[in-house]
């Protein structure tokens, strides 16, 4: 395996410039000779199916949903970063820039963080004029707030639905290009399998998820934006139906993954609260704009939070890093909040939860203020738990939550597998090994809106691509692959369903590569892993047949990759001799339990290929090359 | 198809000219109310409206036809929509309730209502109508009394207000809303209104056969 | 682990595929944690069908946080169940008595036909939203984004209307079967906004074309769709088409579509 990061050479500040002008064009009138498929309906996925329509070429969308409106980018509660400095405030792009790259504790590439601060700026400019209800000042301008991890005030936001409304914007311009046929929409299709033809992406086979048929589809060149793989944590912040199934089979057919083991542990999560749990509800991390974080100074401390006085209450975080204090990143947030919980300060009757706080802000600014702020979150809150948080703190824990990780991808977002790009969550490239708040968004629009449609001609301008139909042999052997797979889960006829192998795998992760991670644990999670992959496909149960929607069988399919894909996890988690951003091994910390980086060694991407069925992954290794900014101690105190 | 007609083939043109011939069929009933209210000024008074009235001449037969006229396209519109509605939910809920809350009575019953209304509008044109009932031998108190003084007839009526009240009451703010008059700083007085004028209509109305047999 | 434990019967509508006739079936759910969601209620209850060697239920579902729109069915005849401003995923168990019957049914209107089981068909509100529901500009092409003010309480009534989930809720309550709550969302969204008011006349005809030819019902002004909104989103919003209908079709120079823009 090949790795060609294809960086640009010159200044930082104008490779994009310079890389733009070099690559090939492809002219108006032959753009309508291609097709290009795109799966996955996110900002990423939808911003690029939109993007890609509007230049002229023909675009075929596939999702698993119902709709393209419904995928998970749509939960994103807080925000989206720019550079705009609107306020007046410090920010730049150089900053923004160097946020996102300390933010990602130096585990991310210069160039394409660069870029994605760059384009920052042009993402909210569009999103404007596409019509997006962002928070506003009296005067009618944009309002602006701080978020986790920066000192700035750059997080453009539309209440605690800024997700949402990004998403609705990008589904109103995929909706738009249906309409003028440049896009042909395929909801209700899963990817089973990637089409390689001349060692070149031309095309997929899904599985129609209503009548169960398999169907072929080529293309000139493929972009999967299918997201993260936080659900391998079972219990996470994704959608039920997120999974890395279509990543998974783009790995098995040649692409590099990395860093898997970058798995982000959100701060603030509404806690576990029983064993038929099927999610873990997200509260925004805006909300440590106005809570505070604190625990009872005494441990096992079991008075109700309203009759621990003030003095012996511990607002560790603002304690412990003074400068940004609550805003501290979530990677820090969330191991400061395991850290208490494992000396017995945990609150809740799991003792798994630390508390966030709005008194102060209720008294300082009003509750009128605090519902314009916060309204749909605490209701949300107040919904789940029963208890009302303008009364009672909240109750918050940390939960699996974004994916650093993901297929590699080069400078252009193309994968080791020539025509096969990779956007947003469901690449790796631009938060390293930990993301700071508001950039998924941000980097999901950058990869659709403003780096594809380049990229994209670059490669059909500058590639001979042969003529392929889906008669072609390829498509038929990965359609039998495809039918082959389904045909074994279904035949199997166990005792267990997929969705307690799922639960069971999920527990394996938590407990073994979660938030703190040791040698000893995750070599006896591997064991467990290997242990229970053995067990699925001896005991899975599916009741129903693949000849209508069966929902069951859908699952067993991401849980048969999942177990897979843990494994992978694992592996790259041993193999990174360091604690960096989410990736924390105890082995490797300092003093005072921060992570210890080991930039010498490890200031690499790690890439892993797939060796086939039953043999260890083969490890790549991308070096990280910092030229502009110095690495150092990633200091928050 | 003309522009003009294309508005009313619309689910929201067809609303809209229910609302509009609605609001005339209000203003009618308003204009009705005030004139009838006479019979508390005595028999002459009364009489001495109605003959006013009718020496309108042409000016009436035009209103006259101007409300037959809104009338039909109440009534058409009432039956195409009320089709299309049944036909947009083929299979009914199992469970049906009230609903959340939304619905009132009246609002559930507007097509009933509406169709007894008129049963009740082909009924009192034809007992008081002068293009029907003579008027030239007994004055129209003398029809009123008599038509009243049938204890069956005089409760008929007295329903019929009630109902007529009911469909107002959905009706005068659904028309403001189906043509576009909705504000938070003004809707909540139509909808009062729409209540009020439900009642004045029901008592205005419905007092006045029980006026007119006491008088005599 | 905190609340109690309820026992329910539950009886649901089966319906094999879009063509197949269903039929109603009831199961007890047992020990069902207070605590727990109600699709969490109905995660247990599937997972027994299955140990049962029987077919689980069908239904839609992704975030299970309220705001994805895709969960949703008729609970004892109200659409994501009976709490206010609440979708089926955020519904919990507390909110039943020990003992109640739970009728569960798919949404019932012609527009959205059954799948199976509790799945329905919404794909007519994409293809409502391709006749016009967008701002028809291509990326790249935007100016400064503050070189257009906003004015703040305009901006919060655009927000107030985007919030939409496209749950279809709207739809499913209104004894009508009708669309309109959905519709003028977006076209309220966009119409408040002054980046929508260019195409605002043709996007609000031809998004109503399109909906009278998806076979939704006629407003009558319930208030059911308001009631049972998930987000709360006001009638004034349909009062608000159907004056940007009127004037568009009366004052613009746009012409009513045969039937809708989209596909």
């Amino acid at each position: 395996m090949q790795l060609d990061s294809k960086i640009p050479g010159g200044p930082l500040e104008t490779k994009w410039d310079r890389h733009r002008f070099d690559m090939k064009l492809v002219n108006p009138a032959n753009k309508r000779k291609f097709e290009i498929i795109v799966v996955g309906t996110g900002l990423a996925g939808g911003s690029a199916s939109a993007a890609l329509a509007e230049l002229g070429y023909n675009v075929k969308t596939f999702c698993i949903q119902d709709s393209p409106r419904r995928a998970h980018s749509i939960a994103a509660q807080g925000g989206i970063n720019a550079a705009k400095n609107y306020p007046n405030d410090g920010d730049s792009i150089w900053r923004l820039f160097y946020d996102t790259i300390k933010g990602g504790d130096f585990r991310a590439r210069e160039a394409n963080v660069y870029r994605l601060a760059m384009v920052s700026n042009l993402i909210i400019d569009h999103c404007v004029a596409q019509g997006i209800p962002f928070a506003r000042e009296y005067g009618g301008l944009l309002a602006n707030r701080s978020f986790g991890g920066a000192q700035v005030s750059r997080t453009f936001y539309a209440r605690g639905q800024t997700g949402q409304q990004l998403l609705l914007c990008c589904y109103q311009g995929m909706m738009r290009q249906i309409a003028t046929g440049q896009i042909t929409m395929f909801p209700r299709r899963e990817m089973l399998e990637l089409v390689m033809v001349d060692g070149q992406a031309r095309g997929i086979v899904v599985r129609n998820l209503i009548t169960g048929e398999i169907e072929r589809h080529a293309a000139h060149a493929v972009v999967l934006a299918t997201g993260g793989y936080g659900n391998v944590f079972y219990l996470s912040t994704n959608g039920t139906g997120c999974n890395v199934s279509a990543a998974w089979k783009a790995y098995k057919k040649g692409a590099g993954f990395a860093n898997p083991c970058f798995t982000q542990i959100h701060p603030t999560c509404i806690p576990v609260h029983g064993p038929y749990q099927s999610k873990l509800t997200l509260m925004s991390e805006s909300l440590r704009n106005d809570g505070r974080v604190w625990v009872p100074k005494q441990a096992g401390d079991q008075r109700p939070p309203q009759e621990i006085p003030e003095e012996e209450r511990d607002y560790y975080l603002e304690r412990i890093y003074p400068s940004f204090g609550n805003l501290a990143p979530r990677d820090i947030s969330s191991r400061a909040a395991k850290l208490m919980c494992d000396q017995g300060k945990g609150v809740g009757s799991t003792g798994l939860a630390v508390y966030l706080d709005f008194a102060d802000a209720i008294k300082r600014l009003g509750r009128k203020v605090i519902e314009e702020r916060y309204g749909n979150l605490f209701q949300m809150y107040h919904k789940i738990t029963d208890q009302d948080p303008y009364e009672v703190p909240m109750m918050i824990f940390p939960a699996s939550h974004y994916a650093m990780g993901g297929l590699w991808v080069d400078y252009n977002l193309m994968s080791t597998i020539p025509g096969l790009f990779v956007l947003g969550e469901a690449n790796f490239s631009d938060h390293g090994a930990n993301r700071l708040g508001a950039s998924a968004l941000m980097q999901g629009l950058a990869d659709g809106y403003f780096v594809i449609p380049y990229t994209m001609g670059g490669y059909l301008g500058g590639t001979r691509l042969s003529e392929v139909n889906t008669s072609h042999p390829a498509f038929g052997e990965a359609e039998a692959q495809a039918k082959a797979r389904t045909e074994k889960l279904l035949g199997i006829r166990g005792k267990r369903t997929a969705a307690s192998f799922h639960r069971d795998l999920g527990n394996i992760m938590w407990e073994y590569c979660g938030m703190g991670r040791t040698d000893e644990g995750m070599t006896k999670g591997l064991k467990l892993i290997a242990d229970l992959k053995g067990e699925f496909w001896q005991d899975l149960l599916i009741p129903g047949t693949d000849t209508t929607l069966n929902q069951s069988l859908e699952r067993a399919g991401r849980v048969a990759d999942f177990l897979e894909f843990a494994e992978l996890l694992v592996t790259d988690a041993l193999a990174r001799r360091e604690s960096c951003g989410s990736h924390f091994n105890e082995a490797f910390q300092t003093e005072d339990h921060e992570a210890l980086r080991d930039d010498e060694n490890m200031c690499h991407v790690a890439v892993w290929e797939y060796a086939g069925e039953g043999k260890a992954p083969i490890f790549h290794k991308e070096p990280l090359v910092y030229e502009n900014v110095k690495l150092s101690v990633r200091s928050y105190k | 198809m003309i522009w003009v007609v294309r508005i009313f083939t619309t689910s929201i043109g067809k609303k809209q000219l229910m609302a509009l011939t609605g609001l005339l069929f209000l203003l009618f009933l308003a204009t009705h109310l005030l004139g009838n209210l006479s019979i508390y000024g005595g028999q002459g008074a009364f009489i001495s409206y109605a003959e006013h009235l009718h020496a309108l001449g042409k000016l009436l037969v035009v209103a006259e036809v101007g409300l037959v006229v809104a009338l039909l396209i109440h009534i058409t519109l009432a039956v195409i929509l009320f089709f299309e509605n049944r036909k947009a939910r083929p299979i009914q809920y199992a469970v049906d309730k009230s609903g959340g809350g939304g619905r009132t009575f009246s609002s559930q019953t507007m097509p009933y209502t509406g169709f007894l209304i008129l049963a009740f509008v082909i009924f009192h044109l034809a007992t008081f109508s002068h293009h029907i009932v003579d008027q030239t031998h007994r004055n129209i108190f003398q029809i009123a009394y008599e038509l009243f003084s049938n204890k069956g007839i005089l409760i008929f009526y007295l329903a019929a207000m009630v109902v007529v009240a009911l469909h107002v009451r959905h009706g005068l703010w659904s028309a403001f809303q189906t043509i576009g008059a909705n504000h938070p700083k003004y809707m909540p007085f139509i909808e009062w209104l729409s209540i009020i004028f439900a009642i004045i209509v029901a008592v205005g109305f419905g007092s006045l056969p029980l006026a007119i047999l006491a008088l005599k | 682990m905190s609340g109690k434990h309820i026992n329910l019967t539950l009886k649901i509508w089966r319906q094999n595929g879009p063509q197949a006739p269903g039929s109603w079936e009831i199961f007890p759910a047992k020990d069902i944690s207070t605590e727990a969601s109600f699709l969490e209620m109905l995660d247990i209850v599937n997972e027994q069908l299955a140990l049962a060697g029987k077919e689980p239920v069908a239904f839609d579902h992704d975030c299970r946080e309220g705001i994805c729109g895709t969960c949703g069915c008729a609970v004892n005849g109200r659409p994501h169940g009976p709490d206010r401003e609440t979708t089926l995923c955020q519904l919990h168990m507390r909110r039943f008595r020990d003992g109640d019957t739970l009728v569960i049914e798919p949404y019932r209107a012609r527009a959205f036909p059954v799948i199976k089981d509790l799945v329905v068909d919404r794909s007519a509100f994409d293809q409502v939203i391709q006749a016009g529901g967008f701002v028809s500009v291509n990326t790249g092409q935007a100016q400064d984004a503050n070189s257009l003010p906003v004015p703040r309480n305009k901006a919060e009534e655009a927000m107030d209307a985007a919030a939409c989930i496209g749950c279809g809720a709207c739809v499913a309550a209104c004894p009508n079967a009708a669309g309109m709550l959905f519709v003028s969302a977006k076209v309220s969204h966009l119409a408040l906004l002054p980046q929508g008011r260019p195409e605002a006349a043709k996007r609000a005809l031809s998004m109503v074309a399109q909906m009278d030819a998806l076979g939704f019902g006629n407003c009558t002004n319930h208030k059911e769709c308001e009631v049972e909104c998930p987000k709360g989103i006001s009638i004034r919003n349909i009062a608000r088409l159907n004056r940007e209908f009127i004037r568009a079709a009366v004052a613009s120079t746009e012409k009513i579509p045969a039937s809708g823009g989209g596909q």
